[in-house]
Parts: structure tokens; C-alpha cells; sequence
């Protein structure tokens, strides 16, 4: 705390003031203790209210027997032993990783690619970067009837291309590896842009003379990017890598609009392609086992946890 | 303490934010002395015309409802007003699907036995009054509204084309049982018109199901007896018949390829529960009228879907709820609610209705839907589901996509299915 | 980077065609009739029944579609107004001040970002009714005041944006801290704040789950109303798609707002320094 205390005394400055009062250094001790916590005191106020108590109910909840009747009987850690045998549940596991790596890793790659693209002199620049966002604001309903025409098993896009090269359709919806392939394509479809446009905002506060003095220098544009650029906004790929973690892991709206039918939420006739949230929101709002469901919410965290863990050391070890 | 000036604006925007939310409240309702029944929906009821008749008979009541057009977005609404003991109003519309859930724990209802509901029971088919009541009788949450009483839709041209009669008497005639029924199909694969007999096995295995026996999943004591029914297996059986010859055209149902299906001619029959004939007028189109029209279904009628209200324990108006229920439900009031939207009713009185039995459907070449539908409500028997008969129901059916995707073998998911549902139950 | 210029268009154009795709397609449908829903190959050029379809949805009355638009805009700028602001506070706090705790209570935020957000809805919805917000706008807007992405995003970007030397210097001056970031840091964190602002604003404009949860029909977000156009048993097609165009109004303007922001570049001077 004292760190930020060592600093010059305003008072020591010609002020027209007269007076340096003493005060003026009491209060600088306080802002400078204080100020922080304030600021991110909103937070946690209105976190504490609106996220910590849905939290710990949940994890309360998982503990106990808790149907459509309300709450039954207290089971300890029962659901989550239950869980640990329940092959669907680590079906969704298996499903949510997968999906998780085919849609990360070519989206952030992707989104780079097109963020460099962007990040330079071009004519109608303001359409172009606009263009690529496009995505974000299209509702989820046309999202589900375009997609479902792409990968239609009868009359689809996709299958119609494939057609033309011999190849037999695919009935996308059957397997693992094409249900994933499609999910993972809705995924980055939707959202590349979205991370194009964090690491654009990153680029941009990158200082032009670094590549002036570089350009002297003889360095190429891919020696630039590589040796400029990706260290300078190491920062936002550590964010959209982290953000991407949590929200693969969490995805819920593409694999359900892929689905089709009264039974959408199993992902599939034989849940190729049902996520961990999937497969939470059908025990606990479908066949209502909320103490059930809780477990898997509580499980899901968990798996977050750890893998945020890995991501994080991941990034400080290459710092 | 140094109050800073930061810190006032801080606290004053903190405040400002929190009084612009607070200010886009009204109060609370005003106490007016009337009572305000609040009627949980979804999907369409048709009881507009009900409630101002209620209310004009009753000065002191109000009803208010708060509609859901869809059961999926419905459903969860209703497990969180359960689990969070509020929310749920006065009344509440129950799905058949969901119904046998709460009958295994009818304490989160009314008994409305207690609201002199059981003077009522010959004013509903039996195995309607029986779904909504425990096995043992003592307790009834539900009463019945309309029933998804089940005709088997057909294309007339799809059916020329193959040669087929296209008459619904003599379209009924070809197929009393399913085994005629798969033989149509076969006649009408083999005339080659390009479509395929029915949109999907679920829909024709739900059918199946329920014309075998008094329980399928469960026995009336709630044990689960997915592999010791016969009737259960000889639904399967024969679906998977019928999807082993090639007649199924493996759209999932409410799909956007199912609701393109109807318009395409991408399937010739499908089993139509009578609020399914609205969809497939819309679907459709008005350039296919008169190209479907609907015959009974293959063995002894069948229902599909089909809703009940019901007055949740937490409703601080039980008693004038029951009575709105009773009056919602009788005879009358379905015959009201088949008419604004033509949910079939659940009553005899009502099917019996000149309004409902001689009904005709001009979509569908003037079919005489109300009869057709009537006669296959009455003929059904009454068939025990048991708890978890719709998530059981859901695993059965992909099973059966399974099997149409080629990915299993029929025995190989029979067994899946009936592992599942013993995982589920336990 | 001159040479190889008609690449990068080539590229680019490439991509915005894919991206722009669904919502050319919303458009074409949301002027066309039921019919052509299904048809194979779907439709590619608008037809004339753009302003009928437009008609039938404001007179949709089950749906109170004008509501719910007025409902979701004033979520929408609230809540991006105070998640724009708390988040740039919060981030800078973390980015660039020392206090004790700091590292450990970022990763309580990040860990709040990793509770799943279906499994909220039922004791979120337990402390509405103890607060008897069921059905009011404030059960929408007072819990998303703050975002957890919006801290780490901010935090993340404030870090390489802006210079300790600036603050240092504005030290000097013998500003007060929430003088530094009124003045110094909250003008540097603009392009990031943009960025942060449009994703919040799309987020609470395109929320469904919780306003379904907390409101009834009468009193809808957007969403929530779009998804009232269509019953359990039938699905119309191009109402809803009207009704996703209409709804989509909205948004581009925002973006459009936004977006300048983020393109026009803007290095402030203090940055550049």
C-alpha cells in the first residue's frame, strides 16, 4: 500500500496557493488506499446480491433430493456420485470439449487474421469492419432456419456442394465428428467478428512509431505482426482466449438450434452432440430434477474453474 | 470522514441508476375489493369469451390471464414458480405430459375433490377424469380441457398418383389394423410418386402405444415395466416395421424441413391429433387446399397431447379458483373453446354437441372432423402413464431415430431405450 | 501493403458476404409470404409483402411488440451506460492500481463468469419475488448493472492502453485518483469502451431466458415478445422474420454509433504521446 503513496508532494509545486495544507497529504493516503476498492466496489455489491446467492443455493440444492414437489430429502453428496457413473453425463463432457477445440482455435485464428486485415489503410474501411461484425446482430431465429437449410441431410447447401464432387450426403444430425463440425461452424460463424473487433481495439492502441522504426529497420509485415503486434496485444488474446473457454464450455443456443424436434435439448438420437448445458437445463427444466441439474451446474463450474486455471498459468508461464 | 467529491457523484449516479429502474414500476394492485383469479397459459385456450361471461355472472371476480405461446418456453416458467413456492397464479394449464408428474406428487395441487369437483366425473371421458386423478382415486388435481384426439391425415393427390383411393371411407377401410397400414404403404412406396409414406416414427409409435392395454411404461403401482409390457414391445415392433420398409421419411417434427414437408408433399399420411390440422391448413398453404384430407386411424381411435387446468396449493384463492376451473371445464365451456379455437373437447356432452359432432373442415375437402375425431376419443380406453412416462416417451423416440439414421440396430436400441428409462427411474 | 491490396479486399469482401448472409436472408423473407419458406433453392430476392407482413406484426396484439422494443431499449442503455462505467472504473482499478487482495478478487470476478447462466434462474427469480420485481423492467436491468466480462475486458485492455507514465504524471499535478480516470484514463479506454458498449448492448437486446423467466406477456422485452409470435403448434414464418427485421432496426443504428467509434481510430493524443 505504501508504494503508491511515494509520490511527489503536490505542495512542493509553485502553487498559487498559499497555504499547502497538511490535509491535502491525509487525504492523497486515503484516496490512494481507498479509491481502488471503491471502484470495484459496484461490483461486488451488486454481485454479491444478484450472483453469490444464486451460487450457494445452487450448490445447496445439489445436495438434496429436489423434484417438481420441491425439496425433498437431504442426500449429500449423492447427485454428484450419481453423476460420476451417469454415462450421459460424461458423454456431455466429452461433447463440449470437442466442440470447444473445433471452435476456439480456427475462431481465434480466424479473427486475427481478419483483425490485421482491418487494421490498416484501406478504402471503405468503415464498411468492412462493419460488415465483419454482422453477425452479432442477427436474431437466433433466422440464425436457425439459415443453418438448418445449410446442413439439411435432404436438400442442403452443404450436401448439394459435396454432390457435386461425388460425394454422398451426410446426414449431419447422425454422427459426432459432422453434427460437431456443423455446430462448430455456427459457433464461429457467429462469433469471429465479435473477437476480430477486441483485437482491432487492441491493435489500435498500439503506437504507429513502433512500426515506423520497424519499417526502417527492414522488417517484413509478417516479421512486424509476429514480433510487434502479437506481443503488444497479448493482453486481449489472453482475454478472448479465457472468454472463449468459458463460453464453449457454457454453449447452450447453437447445438439446441441445430437440434430439431420436440427433444431438441438430448442433442441427437443418441446425444452426439448434447453439451454439459444441455444436458443441465433437460434434468432440471424438462424432467425437472432440479437437485439433479444443480449437481451439473456445480460440476460444469468446476470444469470451467480448472480450465480457466490452465489457461491462466498457461498465459503467465509465457509472459 | 472526508466525504470527496467523487465519492457524491458516485453515490448519486449509483442512486440515479437504481431510482430510473425503480421509477418504470407501477404499484402494487390496488386493493378494490374485487378477488383477481390469475390464469397461467400457453398455446391457445380460446376462453376470451369464457372469462367476461365469469365475470359477468360473478361481480366480484377479475381474471387476468398471462399467456405463453410456446409449451417449450412454458414448461421451465412452471418448474420455477413450483420450486420457488410462487408465481404460479390461481390457475394453471397442465400439458398431459407434464400432468403425470404431478399425480405421483399431487401435494403441490388442489384436491379439487374438495371443491365438489366429484359430482363432475360423468361430465369427462374416463380415461381423461383417470389421468388427472392418483391410482388410487382419492385425489384429483386436474380437470380435463380439450384431448389431441387423433385422425390419420393423408394427401389425396399423393394418394391418386398411386393409385390408391382417395375417399376417406375408403381410405379409412384400407388400413383397420397397422399391419394394413404397412401394406398400404408398401403399395404406395412401390408406385414410385417419390414421397414417402409418413413424416416420422415417433408420431405413429405414440399412436400405436396408446391403443395397447390400460398402462405402457408404468403399472398403476408406479413400477416400471418397459421390458415386461407386451404392449409396449408390440408398439415398437411395429414401428420398426414400418420404418424397416422404407415408409418413413425421418423428418423430425416441427422442424422447418416437417413444416416445409406439408407445402412439398414430402410425405402422404401423418397421424394428426385435431390441433395438428391448424398447422397443417397454415403449412400448407392456400394453394394445397383440399389436397389433404384426414381418415380414422388404424386400430381403435387414439389421442395424442391433450391439457388440463388445475388450482396450485400456493393460490391464496383456492375456492373461487376451483369454481372458475369447473366453469372452464364443463361441457359447455369446451364446447365454447372448440368453437374460438378448435381444441377438441374432452367431454361427451360436449363432443356430442351438434357445434362439435357435425363439424366439417373445409381445408381438408369438408372432412367431418368432428365425428372423426369423436369417435376416436370415445373408443379409446383408458390408459395409465406413471411419473416419468413423457422423458421415458423422449427416449423411446430416439431410439427410433436411431434406427431410422441406421446408426443402431432395432434390438441394439431396444435395449438402449429400455436402459435409459431404468436410469432414468432409478 | 500496397502490392498486395486486391487480396485483402478479395478477402474481406469474402467474408463480410458470409457474415451478411442470414441477415440478407432475414430481410428477404421478412418480405415475402409463407410460401416460400422450404422452397429449395430459398429465395434470394425480396418480394413486395414487406409492409403487410410489418402490418400483421403490430397488430398481433398477444405479442405487444411496440412494448416490448420500448422495454428492451431502455434495458439496453441502461444497463450499457452503468456496465460501460462501472466496468472501465473496476478495470482500471485493476489494471493500473495497487491495493491489497487485487489478484485475488480479480479471479473472483473471472470465477463469477463461470457460473452457468440457466442455472441462475430459479434463485434469481426467488429473490424477485422477496423484492416483488416479478414482471417489472428492474428484475432485467438492476442484475446485469455489472458485468464480469466487461471488468476483465476492461481490465484487459487498460493494462497495454494506457501508459503508467501518464498517471504518473497526472499524479504529479496532484489529481485525485477518480480526477485521473475522469480526465486521463476514461478518454484512453474509449475504443475498448465502444467495443465493450456494443457487445453489451447486443447482449441485453438479444437476452431471452431470464426476461422469459422474470416477465409475463403483457410486459415483454423484445425477445420475448418475437417469441410470442408463434404458438406450440405452428411456427409463421415470415411474421417472425418481420418481426427479427424490424427488431434488428435498433441494433444497427447502435452499431452504427459504436462502430464509428471503434473505426474512426481514435488515438487520443495521451495515448499516442
Amino acid at each position: 500500500m505504501a508504494v503508491t503513496d511515494v509520490r511527489p508532494r503536490p505542495a512542493a509545486a509553485p502553487r498559487p496557493s498559499p497555504v499547502p495544507p497538511p490535509r491535502r497529504g491525509f487525504l492523497a493516503h486515503v484516496d490512494a488506499k481507498w479509491s481502488p476498492y471503491l471502484f470495484i466496489a459496484p461490483f461486488f455489491v451488486i454481485f454479491a446480491i444478484f450472483g453469490l446467492f444464486p451460487l450457494a443455493y445452487t450448490g445447496w440444492v445439489s445436495l438434496h433430493e429436489w423434484d417438481l414437489g420441491g425439496a425433498g430429502a437431504f442426500i449429500g453428496l449423492d447427485n454428484y456420485a450419481d453423476l460420476f457413473g451417469d454415462p450421459d453425463f460424461w458423454n456431455a463432457v466429452v461433447n463440449t470439449l470437442g466442440m470447444l477445440v473445433l471452435a476456439t482455435v480456427p475462431q481465434l485464428l480466424l479473427a486475427m487474421v481478419l483483425a490485421s486485415l482491418l487494421n490498416q489503410k484501406l478504402r471503405g474501411l468503415t464498411f468492412l469492419r462493419m460488415g465483419v461484425v454482422l453477425p452479432i446482430v442477427t436474431s437466433v431465429a433466422a440464425v436457425g432456419i439459415v443453418f438448418s437449410q445449410i446442413f439439411d441431410r435432404d436438400a442442403g447447401m452443404v450436401n448439394g456442394i459435396l454432390g457435386l464432387f461425388d460425394v454422398a450426403p451426410v446426414d449431419w444430425r447422425a454422427d459426432k465428428w459432422s453434427s460437431w463440425t456443423a455446430i462448430a461452424t455456427m459457433v464461429n460463424w457467429r462469433w469471429t467478428g465479435y473477437n476480430a473487433l477486441i483485437y482491432l481495439a487492441a491493435m489500435q492502441s498500439v503506437p504507429r512509431e513502433l512500426y515506423e522504426a520497424a519499417t526502417v529497420d527492414g522488417a517484413s509485415k509478417v516479421r512486424q505482426f509476429r514480433s510487434i503486434t502479437v506481443p503488444m496485444i497479448r493482453p486481449a488474446v489472453v482475454f478472448t482466449v479465457i472468454v472463449s473457454t468459458i463460453a464453449g464450455m457454457q454453449l447452450f443456443t447453437e447445438p439446441l438450434i441445430f437440434g430439431q424436434g420436440g427433444f431438441a435439448i438430448s442433442g441427437g438420437s443418441l446425444r452426439q452432440f448434447q453439451t454439459l448445458s444441455m444436458y443441465m437445463f433437460e434434468k432440471a427444466f424438462r424432467e425437472f430434477d432440479y437437485g439433479y441439474g444443480s449437481a451439473v451446474a456445480w460440476m460444469i463450474f468446476l470444469l470451467i474453474t480448472l480450465l480457466a486455471v490452465v489457461n491462466f498459468l498457461v498465459a503467465r508461464r509465457g509472459n | 470522514m472526508a466525504v470527496r467529491p467523487r465519492r457524491t457523484v458516485l453515490a448519486a449516479l449509483v442512486a440515479t441508476a437504481l431510482a430510473a429502474t425503480a421509477a418504470c414500476g407501477g404499484g402494487t394492485d390496488s386493493a378494490s375489493g374485487k378477488t383477481t383469479l390469475v390464469v397461467k397459459t400457453f398455446s391457445q385456450f380460446g376462453y376470451d369469451g369464457l372469462y367476461q361471461e365469469y365475470e359477468a355472472a360473478h361481480p366480484g371476480i377479475t381474471i387476468k390471464e398471462e399467456n405463453i405461446g410456446k409449451l417449450g418456453d412454458y414448461l421451465p416458467k412452471l418448474q420455477q414458480w413450483m420450486a420457488a413456492g410462487k408465481g404460479a397464479g390461481d390457475v394453471v394449464a397442465l400439458e398431459e405430459g407434464i400432468l403425470s408428474q404431478f399425480t405421483a406428487k399431487p401435494d403441490q395441487f388442489v384436491n379439487l375433490l374438495d371443491h365438489g369437483a366429484g359430482e363432475l366425473k360423468p361430465n369427462f371421458l374416463e380415461w381423461k377424469w383417470k389421468q388427472a386423478s392418483t391410482p388410487d382415486g382419492s385425489k384429483v388435481i386436474g380437470l380435463g380441457t380439450d384431448v389431441g384426439a387423433q385422425g390419420m391425415c393423408y394427401r389425396t393427390d399423393l394418394f391418386a398418383k398411386a393409385g390408391l383411393p382417395t375417399d376417406r371411407e375408403a381410405v379409412g377401410a384400407l388400413w383397420t389394423t397397422w399391419d394394413d397400414y404397412l401394406a398400404t404403404g408398401r403399395r404406395f412406396t412401390d408406385a414410385g410418386t417419390g414421397a414417402k409414406f409418413f413424416d416420422t416414427s415417433g408420431g405413429v409409435y405414440q399412436n400405436i402405444l396408446m391403443q395397447q392395454g390400460d398402462h405402457t411404461y408404468y403399472d398403476t403401482s408406479n413400477k416400471l415395466v418397459i421390458d415386461s409390457n407386451p404392449g409396449v414391445r408390440k408398439a415398437w415392433d411395429q414401428t420398426v416395421a414400418l420404418v424397416g420398409a422404407g415408409l418413413s421419411a425421418n423428418i423430425d417434427q416441427y422442424s422447418p424441413q416437417w413444416n416445409a414437408g406439408f407445402k412439398n408433399g414430402a410425405f402422404a399420411t401423418i397421424p394428426c391429433p385435431s390441433w395438428m390440422l391448424g398447422t397443417i391448413e397454415k403449412q400448407s398453404g392456400p394453394e394445397n387446399k383440399g389436397k389433404w384430407d384426414v381418415a380414422r386411424v388404424p386400430g381403435d381411435g387414439a389421442v395424442r397431447g391433450g391439457s388440463f387446468l388445475a388450482v396450485p396449493g400456493q393460490s391464496t384463492h383456492q375456492a373461487e379458483a376451483a369454481e372458475l376451473v369447473e366453469f372452464l371445464t364443463s361441457a359447455k365451456g369446451q364446447t365454447a373453446a372448440f368453437k374460438a379455437k378448435n381444441n377438441f373437447p374432452s367431454s361427451p356432452q360436449a363432443i356430442d354437441d351438434p357445434a362439435v359432432r357435425d363439424f366439417t373442415n373445409a381445408y381438408f375437402n369438408d372432412a367431418p372432423v368432428g365425428r372423426i375425431f369423436g369417435d376416436s376419443a370415445k373408443a379409446l380406453k383408458p390408459v395409465y402413464l406413471g411419473p416419468d412416462n413423457t422423458p421415458i416417451g423422449d427416449r423411446v423416440a430416439n431410439a427410433l431415430t436411431a434406427v431410422e439414421q441406421g446408426k443402431l440396430s432395432p434390438d441394439e436400441a431396444w435395449a438402449k431405450a429400455v436402459d435409459d428409462a431404468k436410469r432414468l427411474v432409478k | 501493403m500496397r502490392g498486395s491490396q486486391p487480396l485483402v479486399y478479395l478477402t474481406l469482401l469474402a467474408g463480410i458476404a458470409l457474415s451478411a448472409f442470414p441477415l440478407y436472408w432475414l430481410f428477404v423473407v421478412a418480405t415475402r409470404t409463407n410460401d416460400v419458406v422450404g422452397d429449395w433453392p430459398p429465395p434470394l430476392v425480396p418480394g413486395g409483402n414487406l409492409g403487410d407482413n410489418v402490418s400483421r406484426l403490430f397488430s398481433t396484439e398477444d405479442a405487444h411488440f411496440l412494448l416490448g422494443m420500448a422495454n428492451s431499449a431502455f434495458a439496453s442503455v441502461t444497463v450499457t451506460v452503468a456496465v460501460v462505467f462501472f466496468s472501465s472504473l473496476a478495470g482500471f482499478a485493476f489494471a493500473k492500481l495497487r491495493f491489497r487482495g487485487r489478484d485475488g478478487l480479480l479471479l473472483v470476478i473471472l470465477g463469477t463468469m463461470m457460473i452457468p447462466v440457466q442455472m441462475g434462474i430459479i434463485p434469481l427469480y426467488m429473490i424477485m419475488v422477496e423484492l416483488a420485481w416479478q414482471n417489472r423492467m428492474q428484475a432485467v436491468i438492476v442484475p446485469s448493472l455489472v458485468s464480469a466480462f466487461g471488468v476483465f475486458l476492461m481490465r484487459q485492455y487498460a493494462e497495454r492502453a494506457i501508459p503508467d507514465e501518464l498517471i504518473e504524471a497526472a499524479k504529479v499535478d496532484g489529481c485525485s485518483t477518480f480526477r485521473i480516470f475522469w480526465t486521463v484514463v476514461l478518454p484512453a479506454l474509449r475504443p475498448g469502451a465502444a467495443v465493450l458498449g456494443l457487445f453489451t448492448f447486443m447482449g441485453t437486446w438479444n437476452e431471452f431466458l431470464w426476461p422469459l423467466a422474470v416477465l409475463e406477456a403483457d410486459n415483454p422485452t423484445v425477445q420475448f415478445s418475437l417469441s410470442q409470435l408463434s404458438t406450440t403448434y405452428y411456427t409463421d414464418y415470415t411474421l417472425m422474420f418481420a418481426g427479427a427485421l424490424v427488431a434488428t432496426v435498433p441494433l444497427l443504428l447502435v452499431f452504427v454509433a459504436f462502430g464509428r467509434q471503434i473505426i474512426g481510430g481514435i488515438m487520443e493524443g495521451a495515448v499516442k504521446a
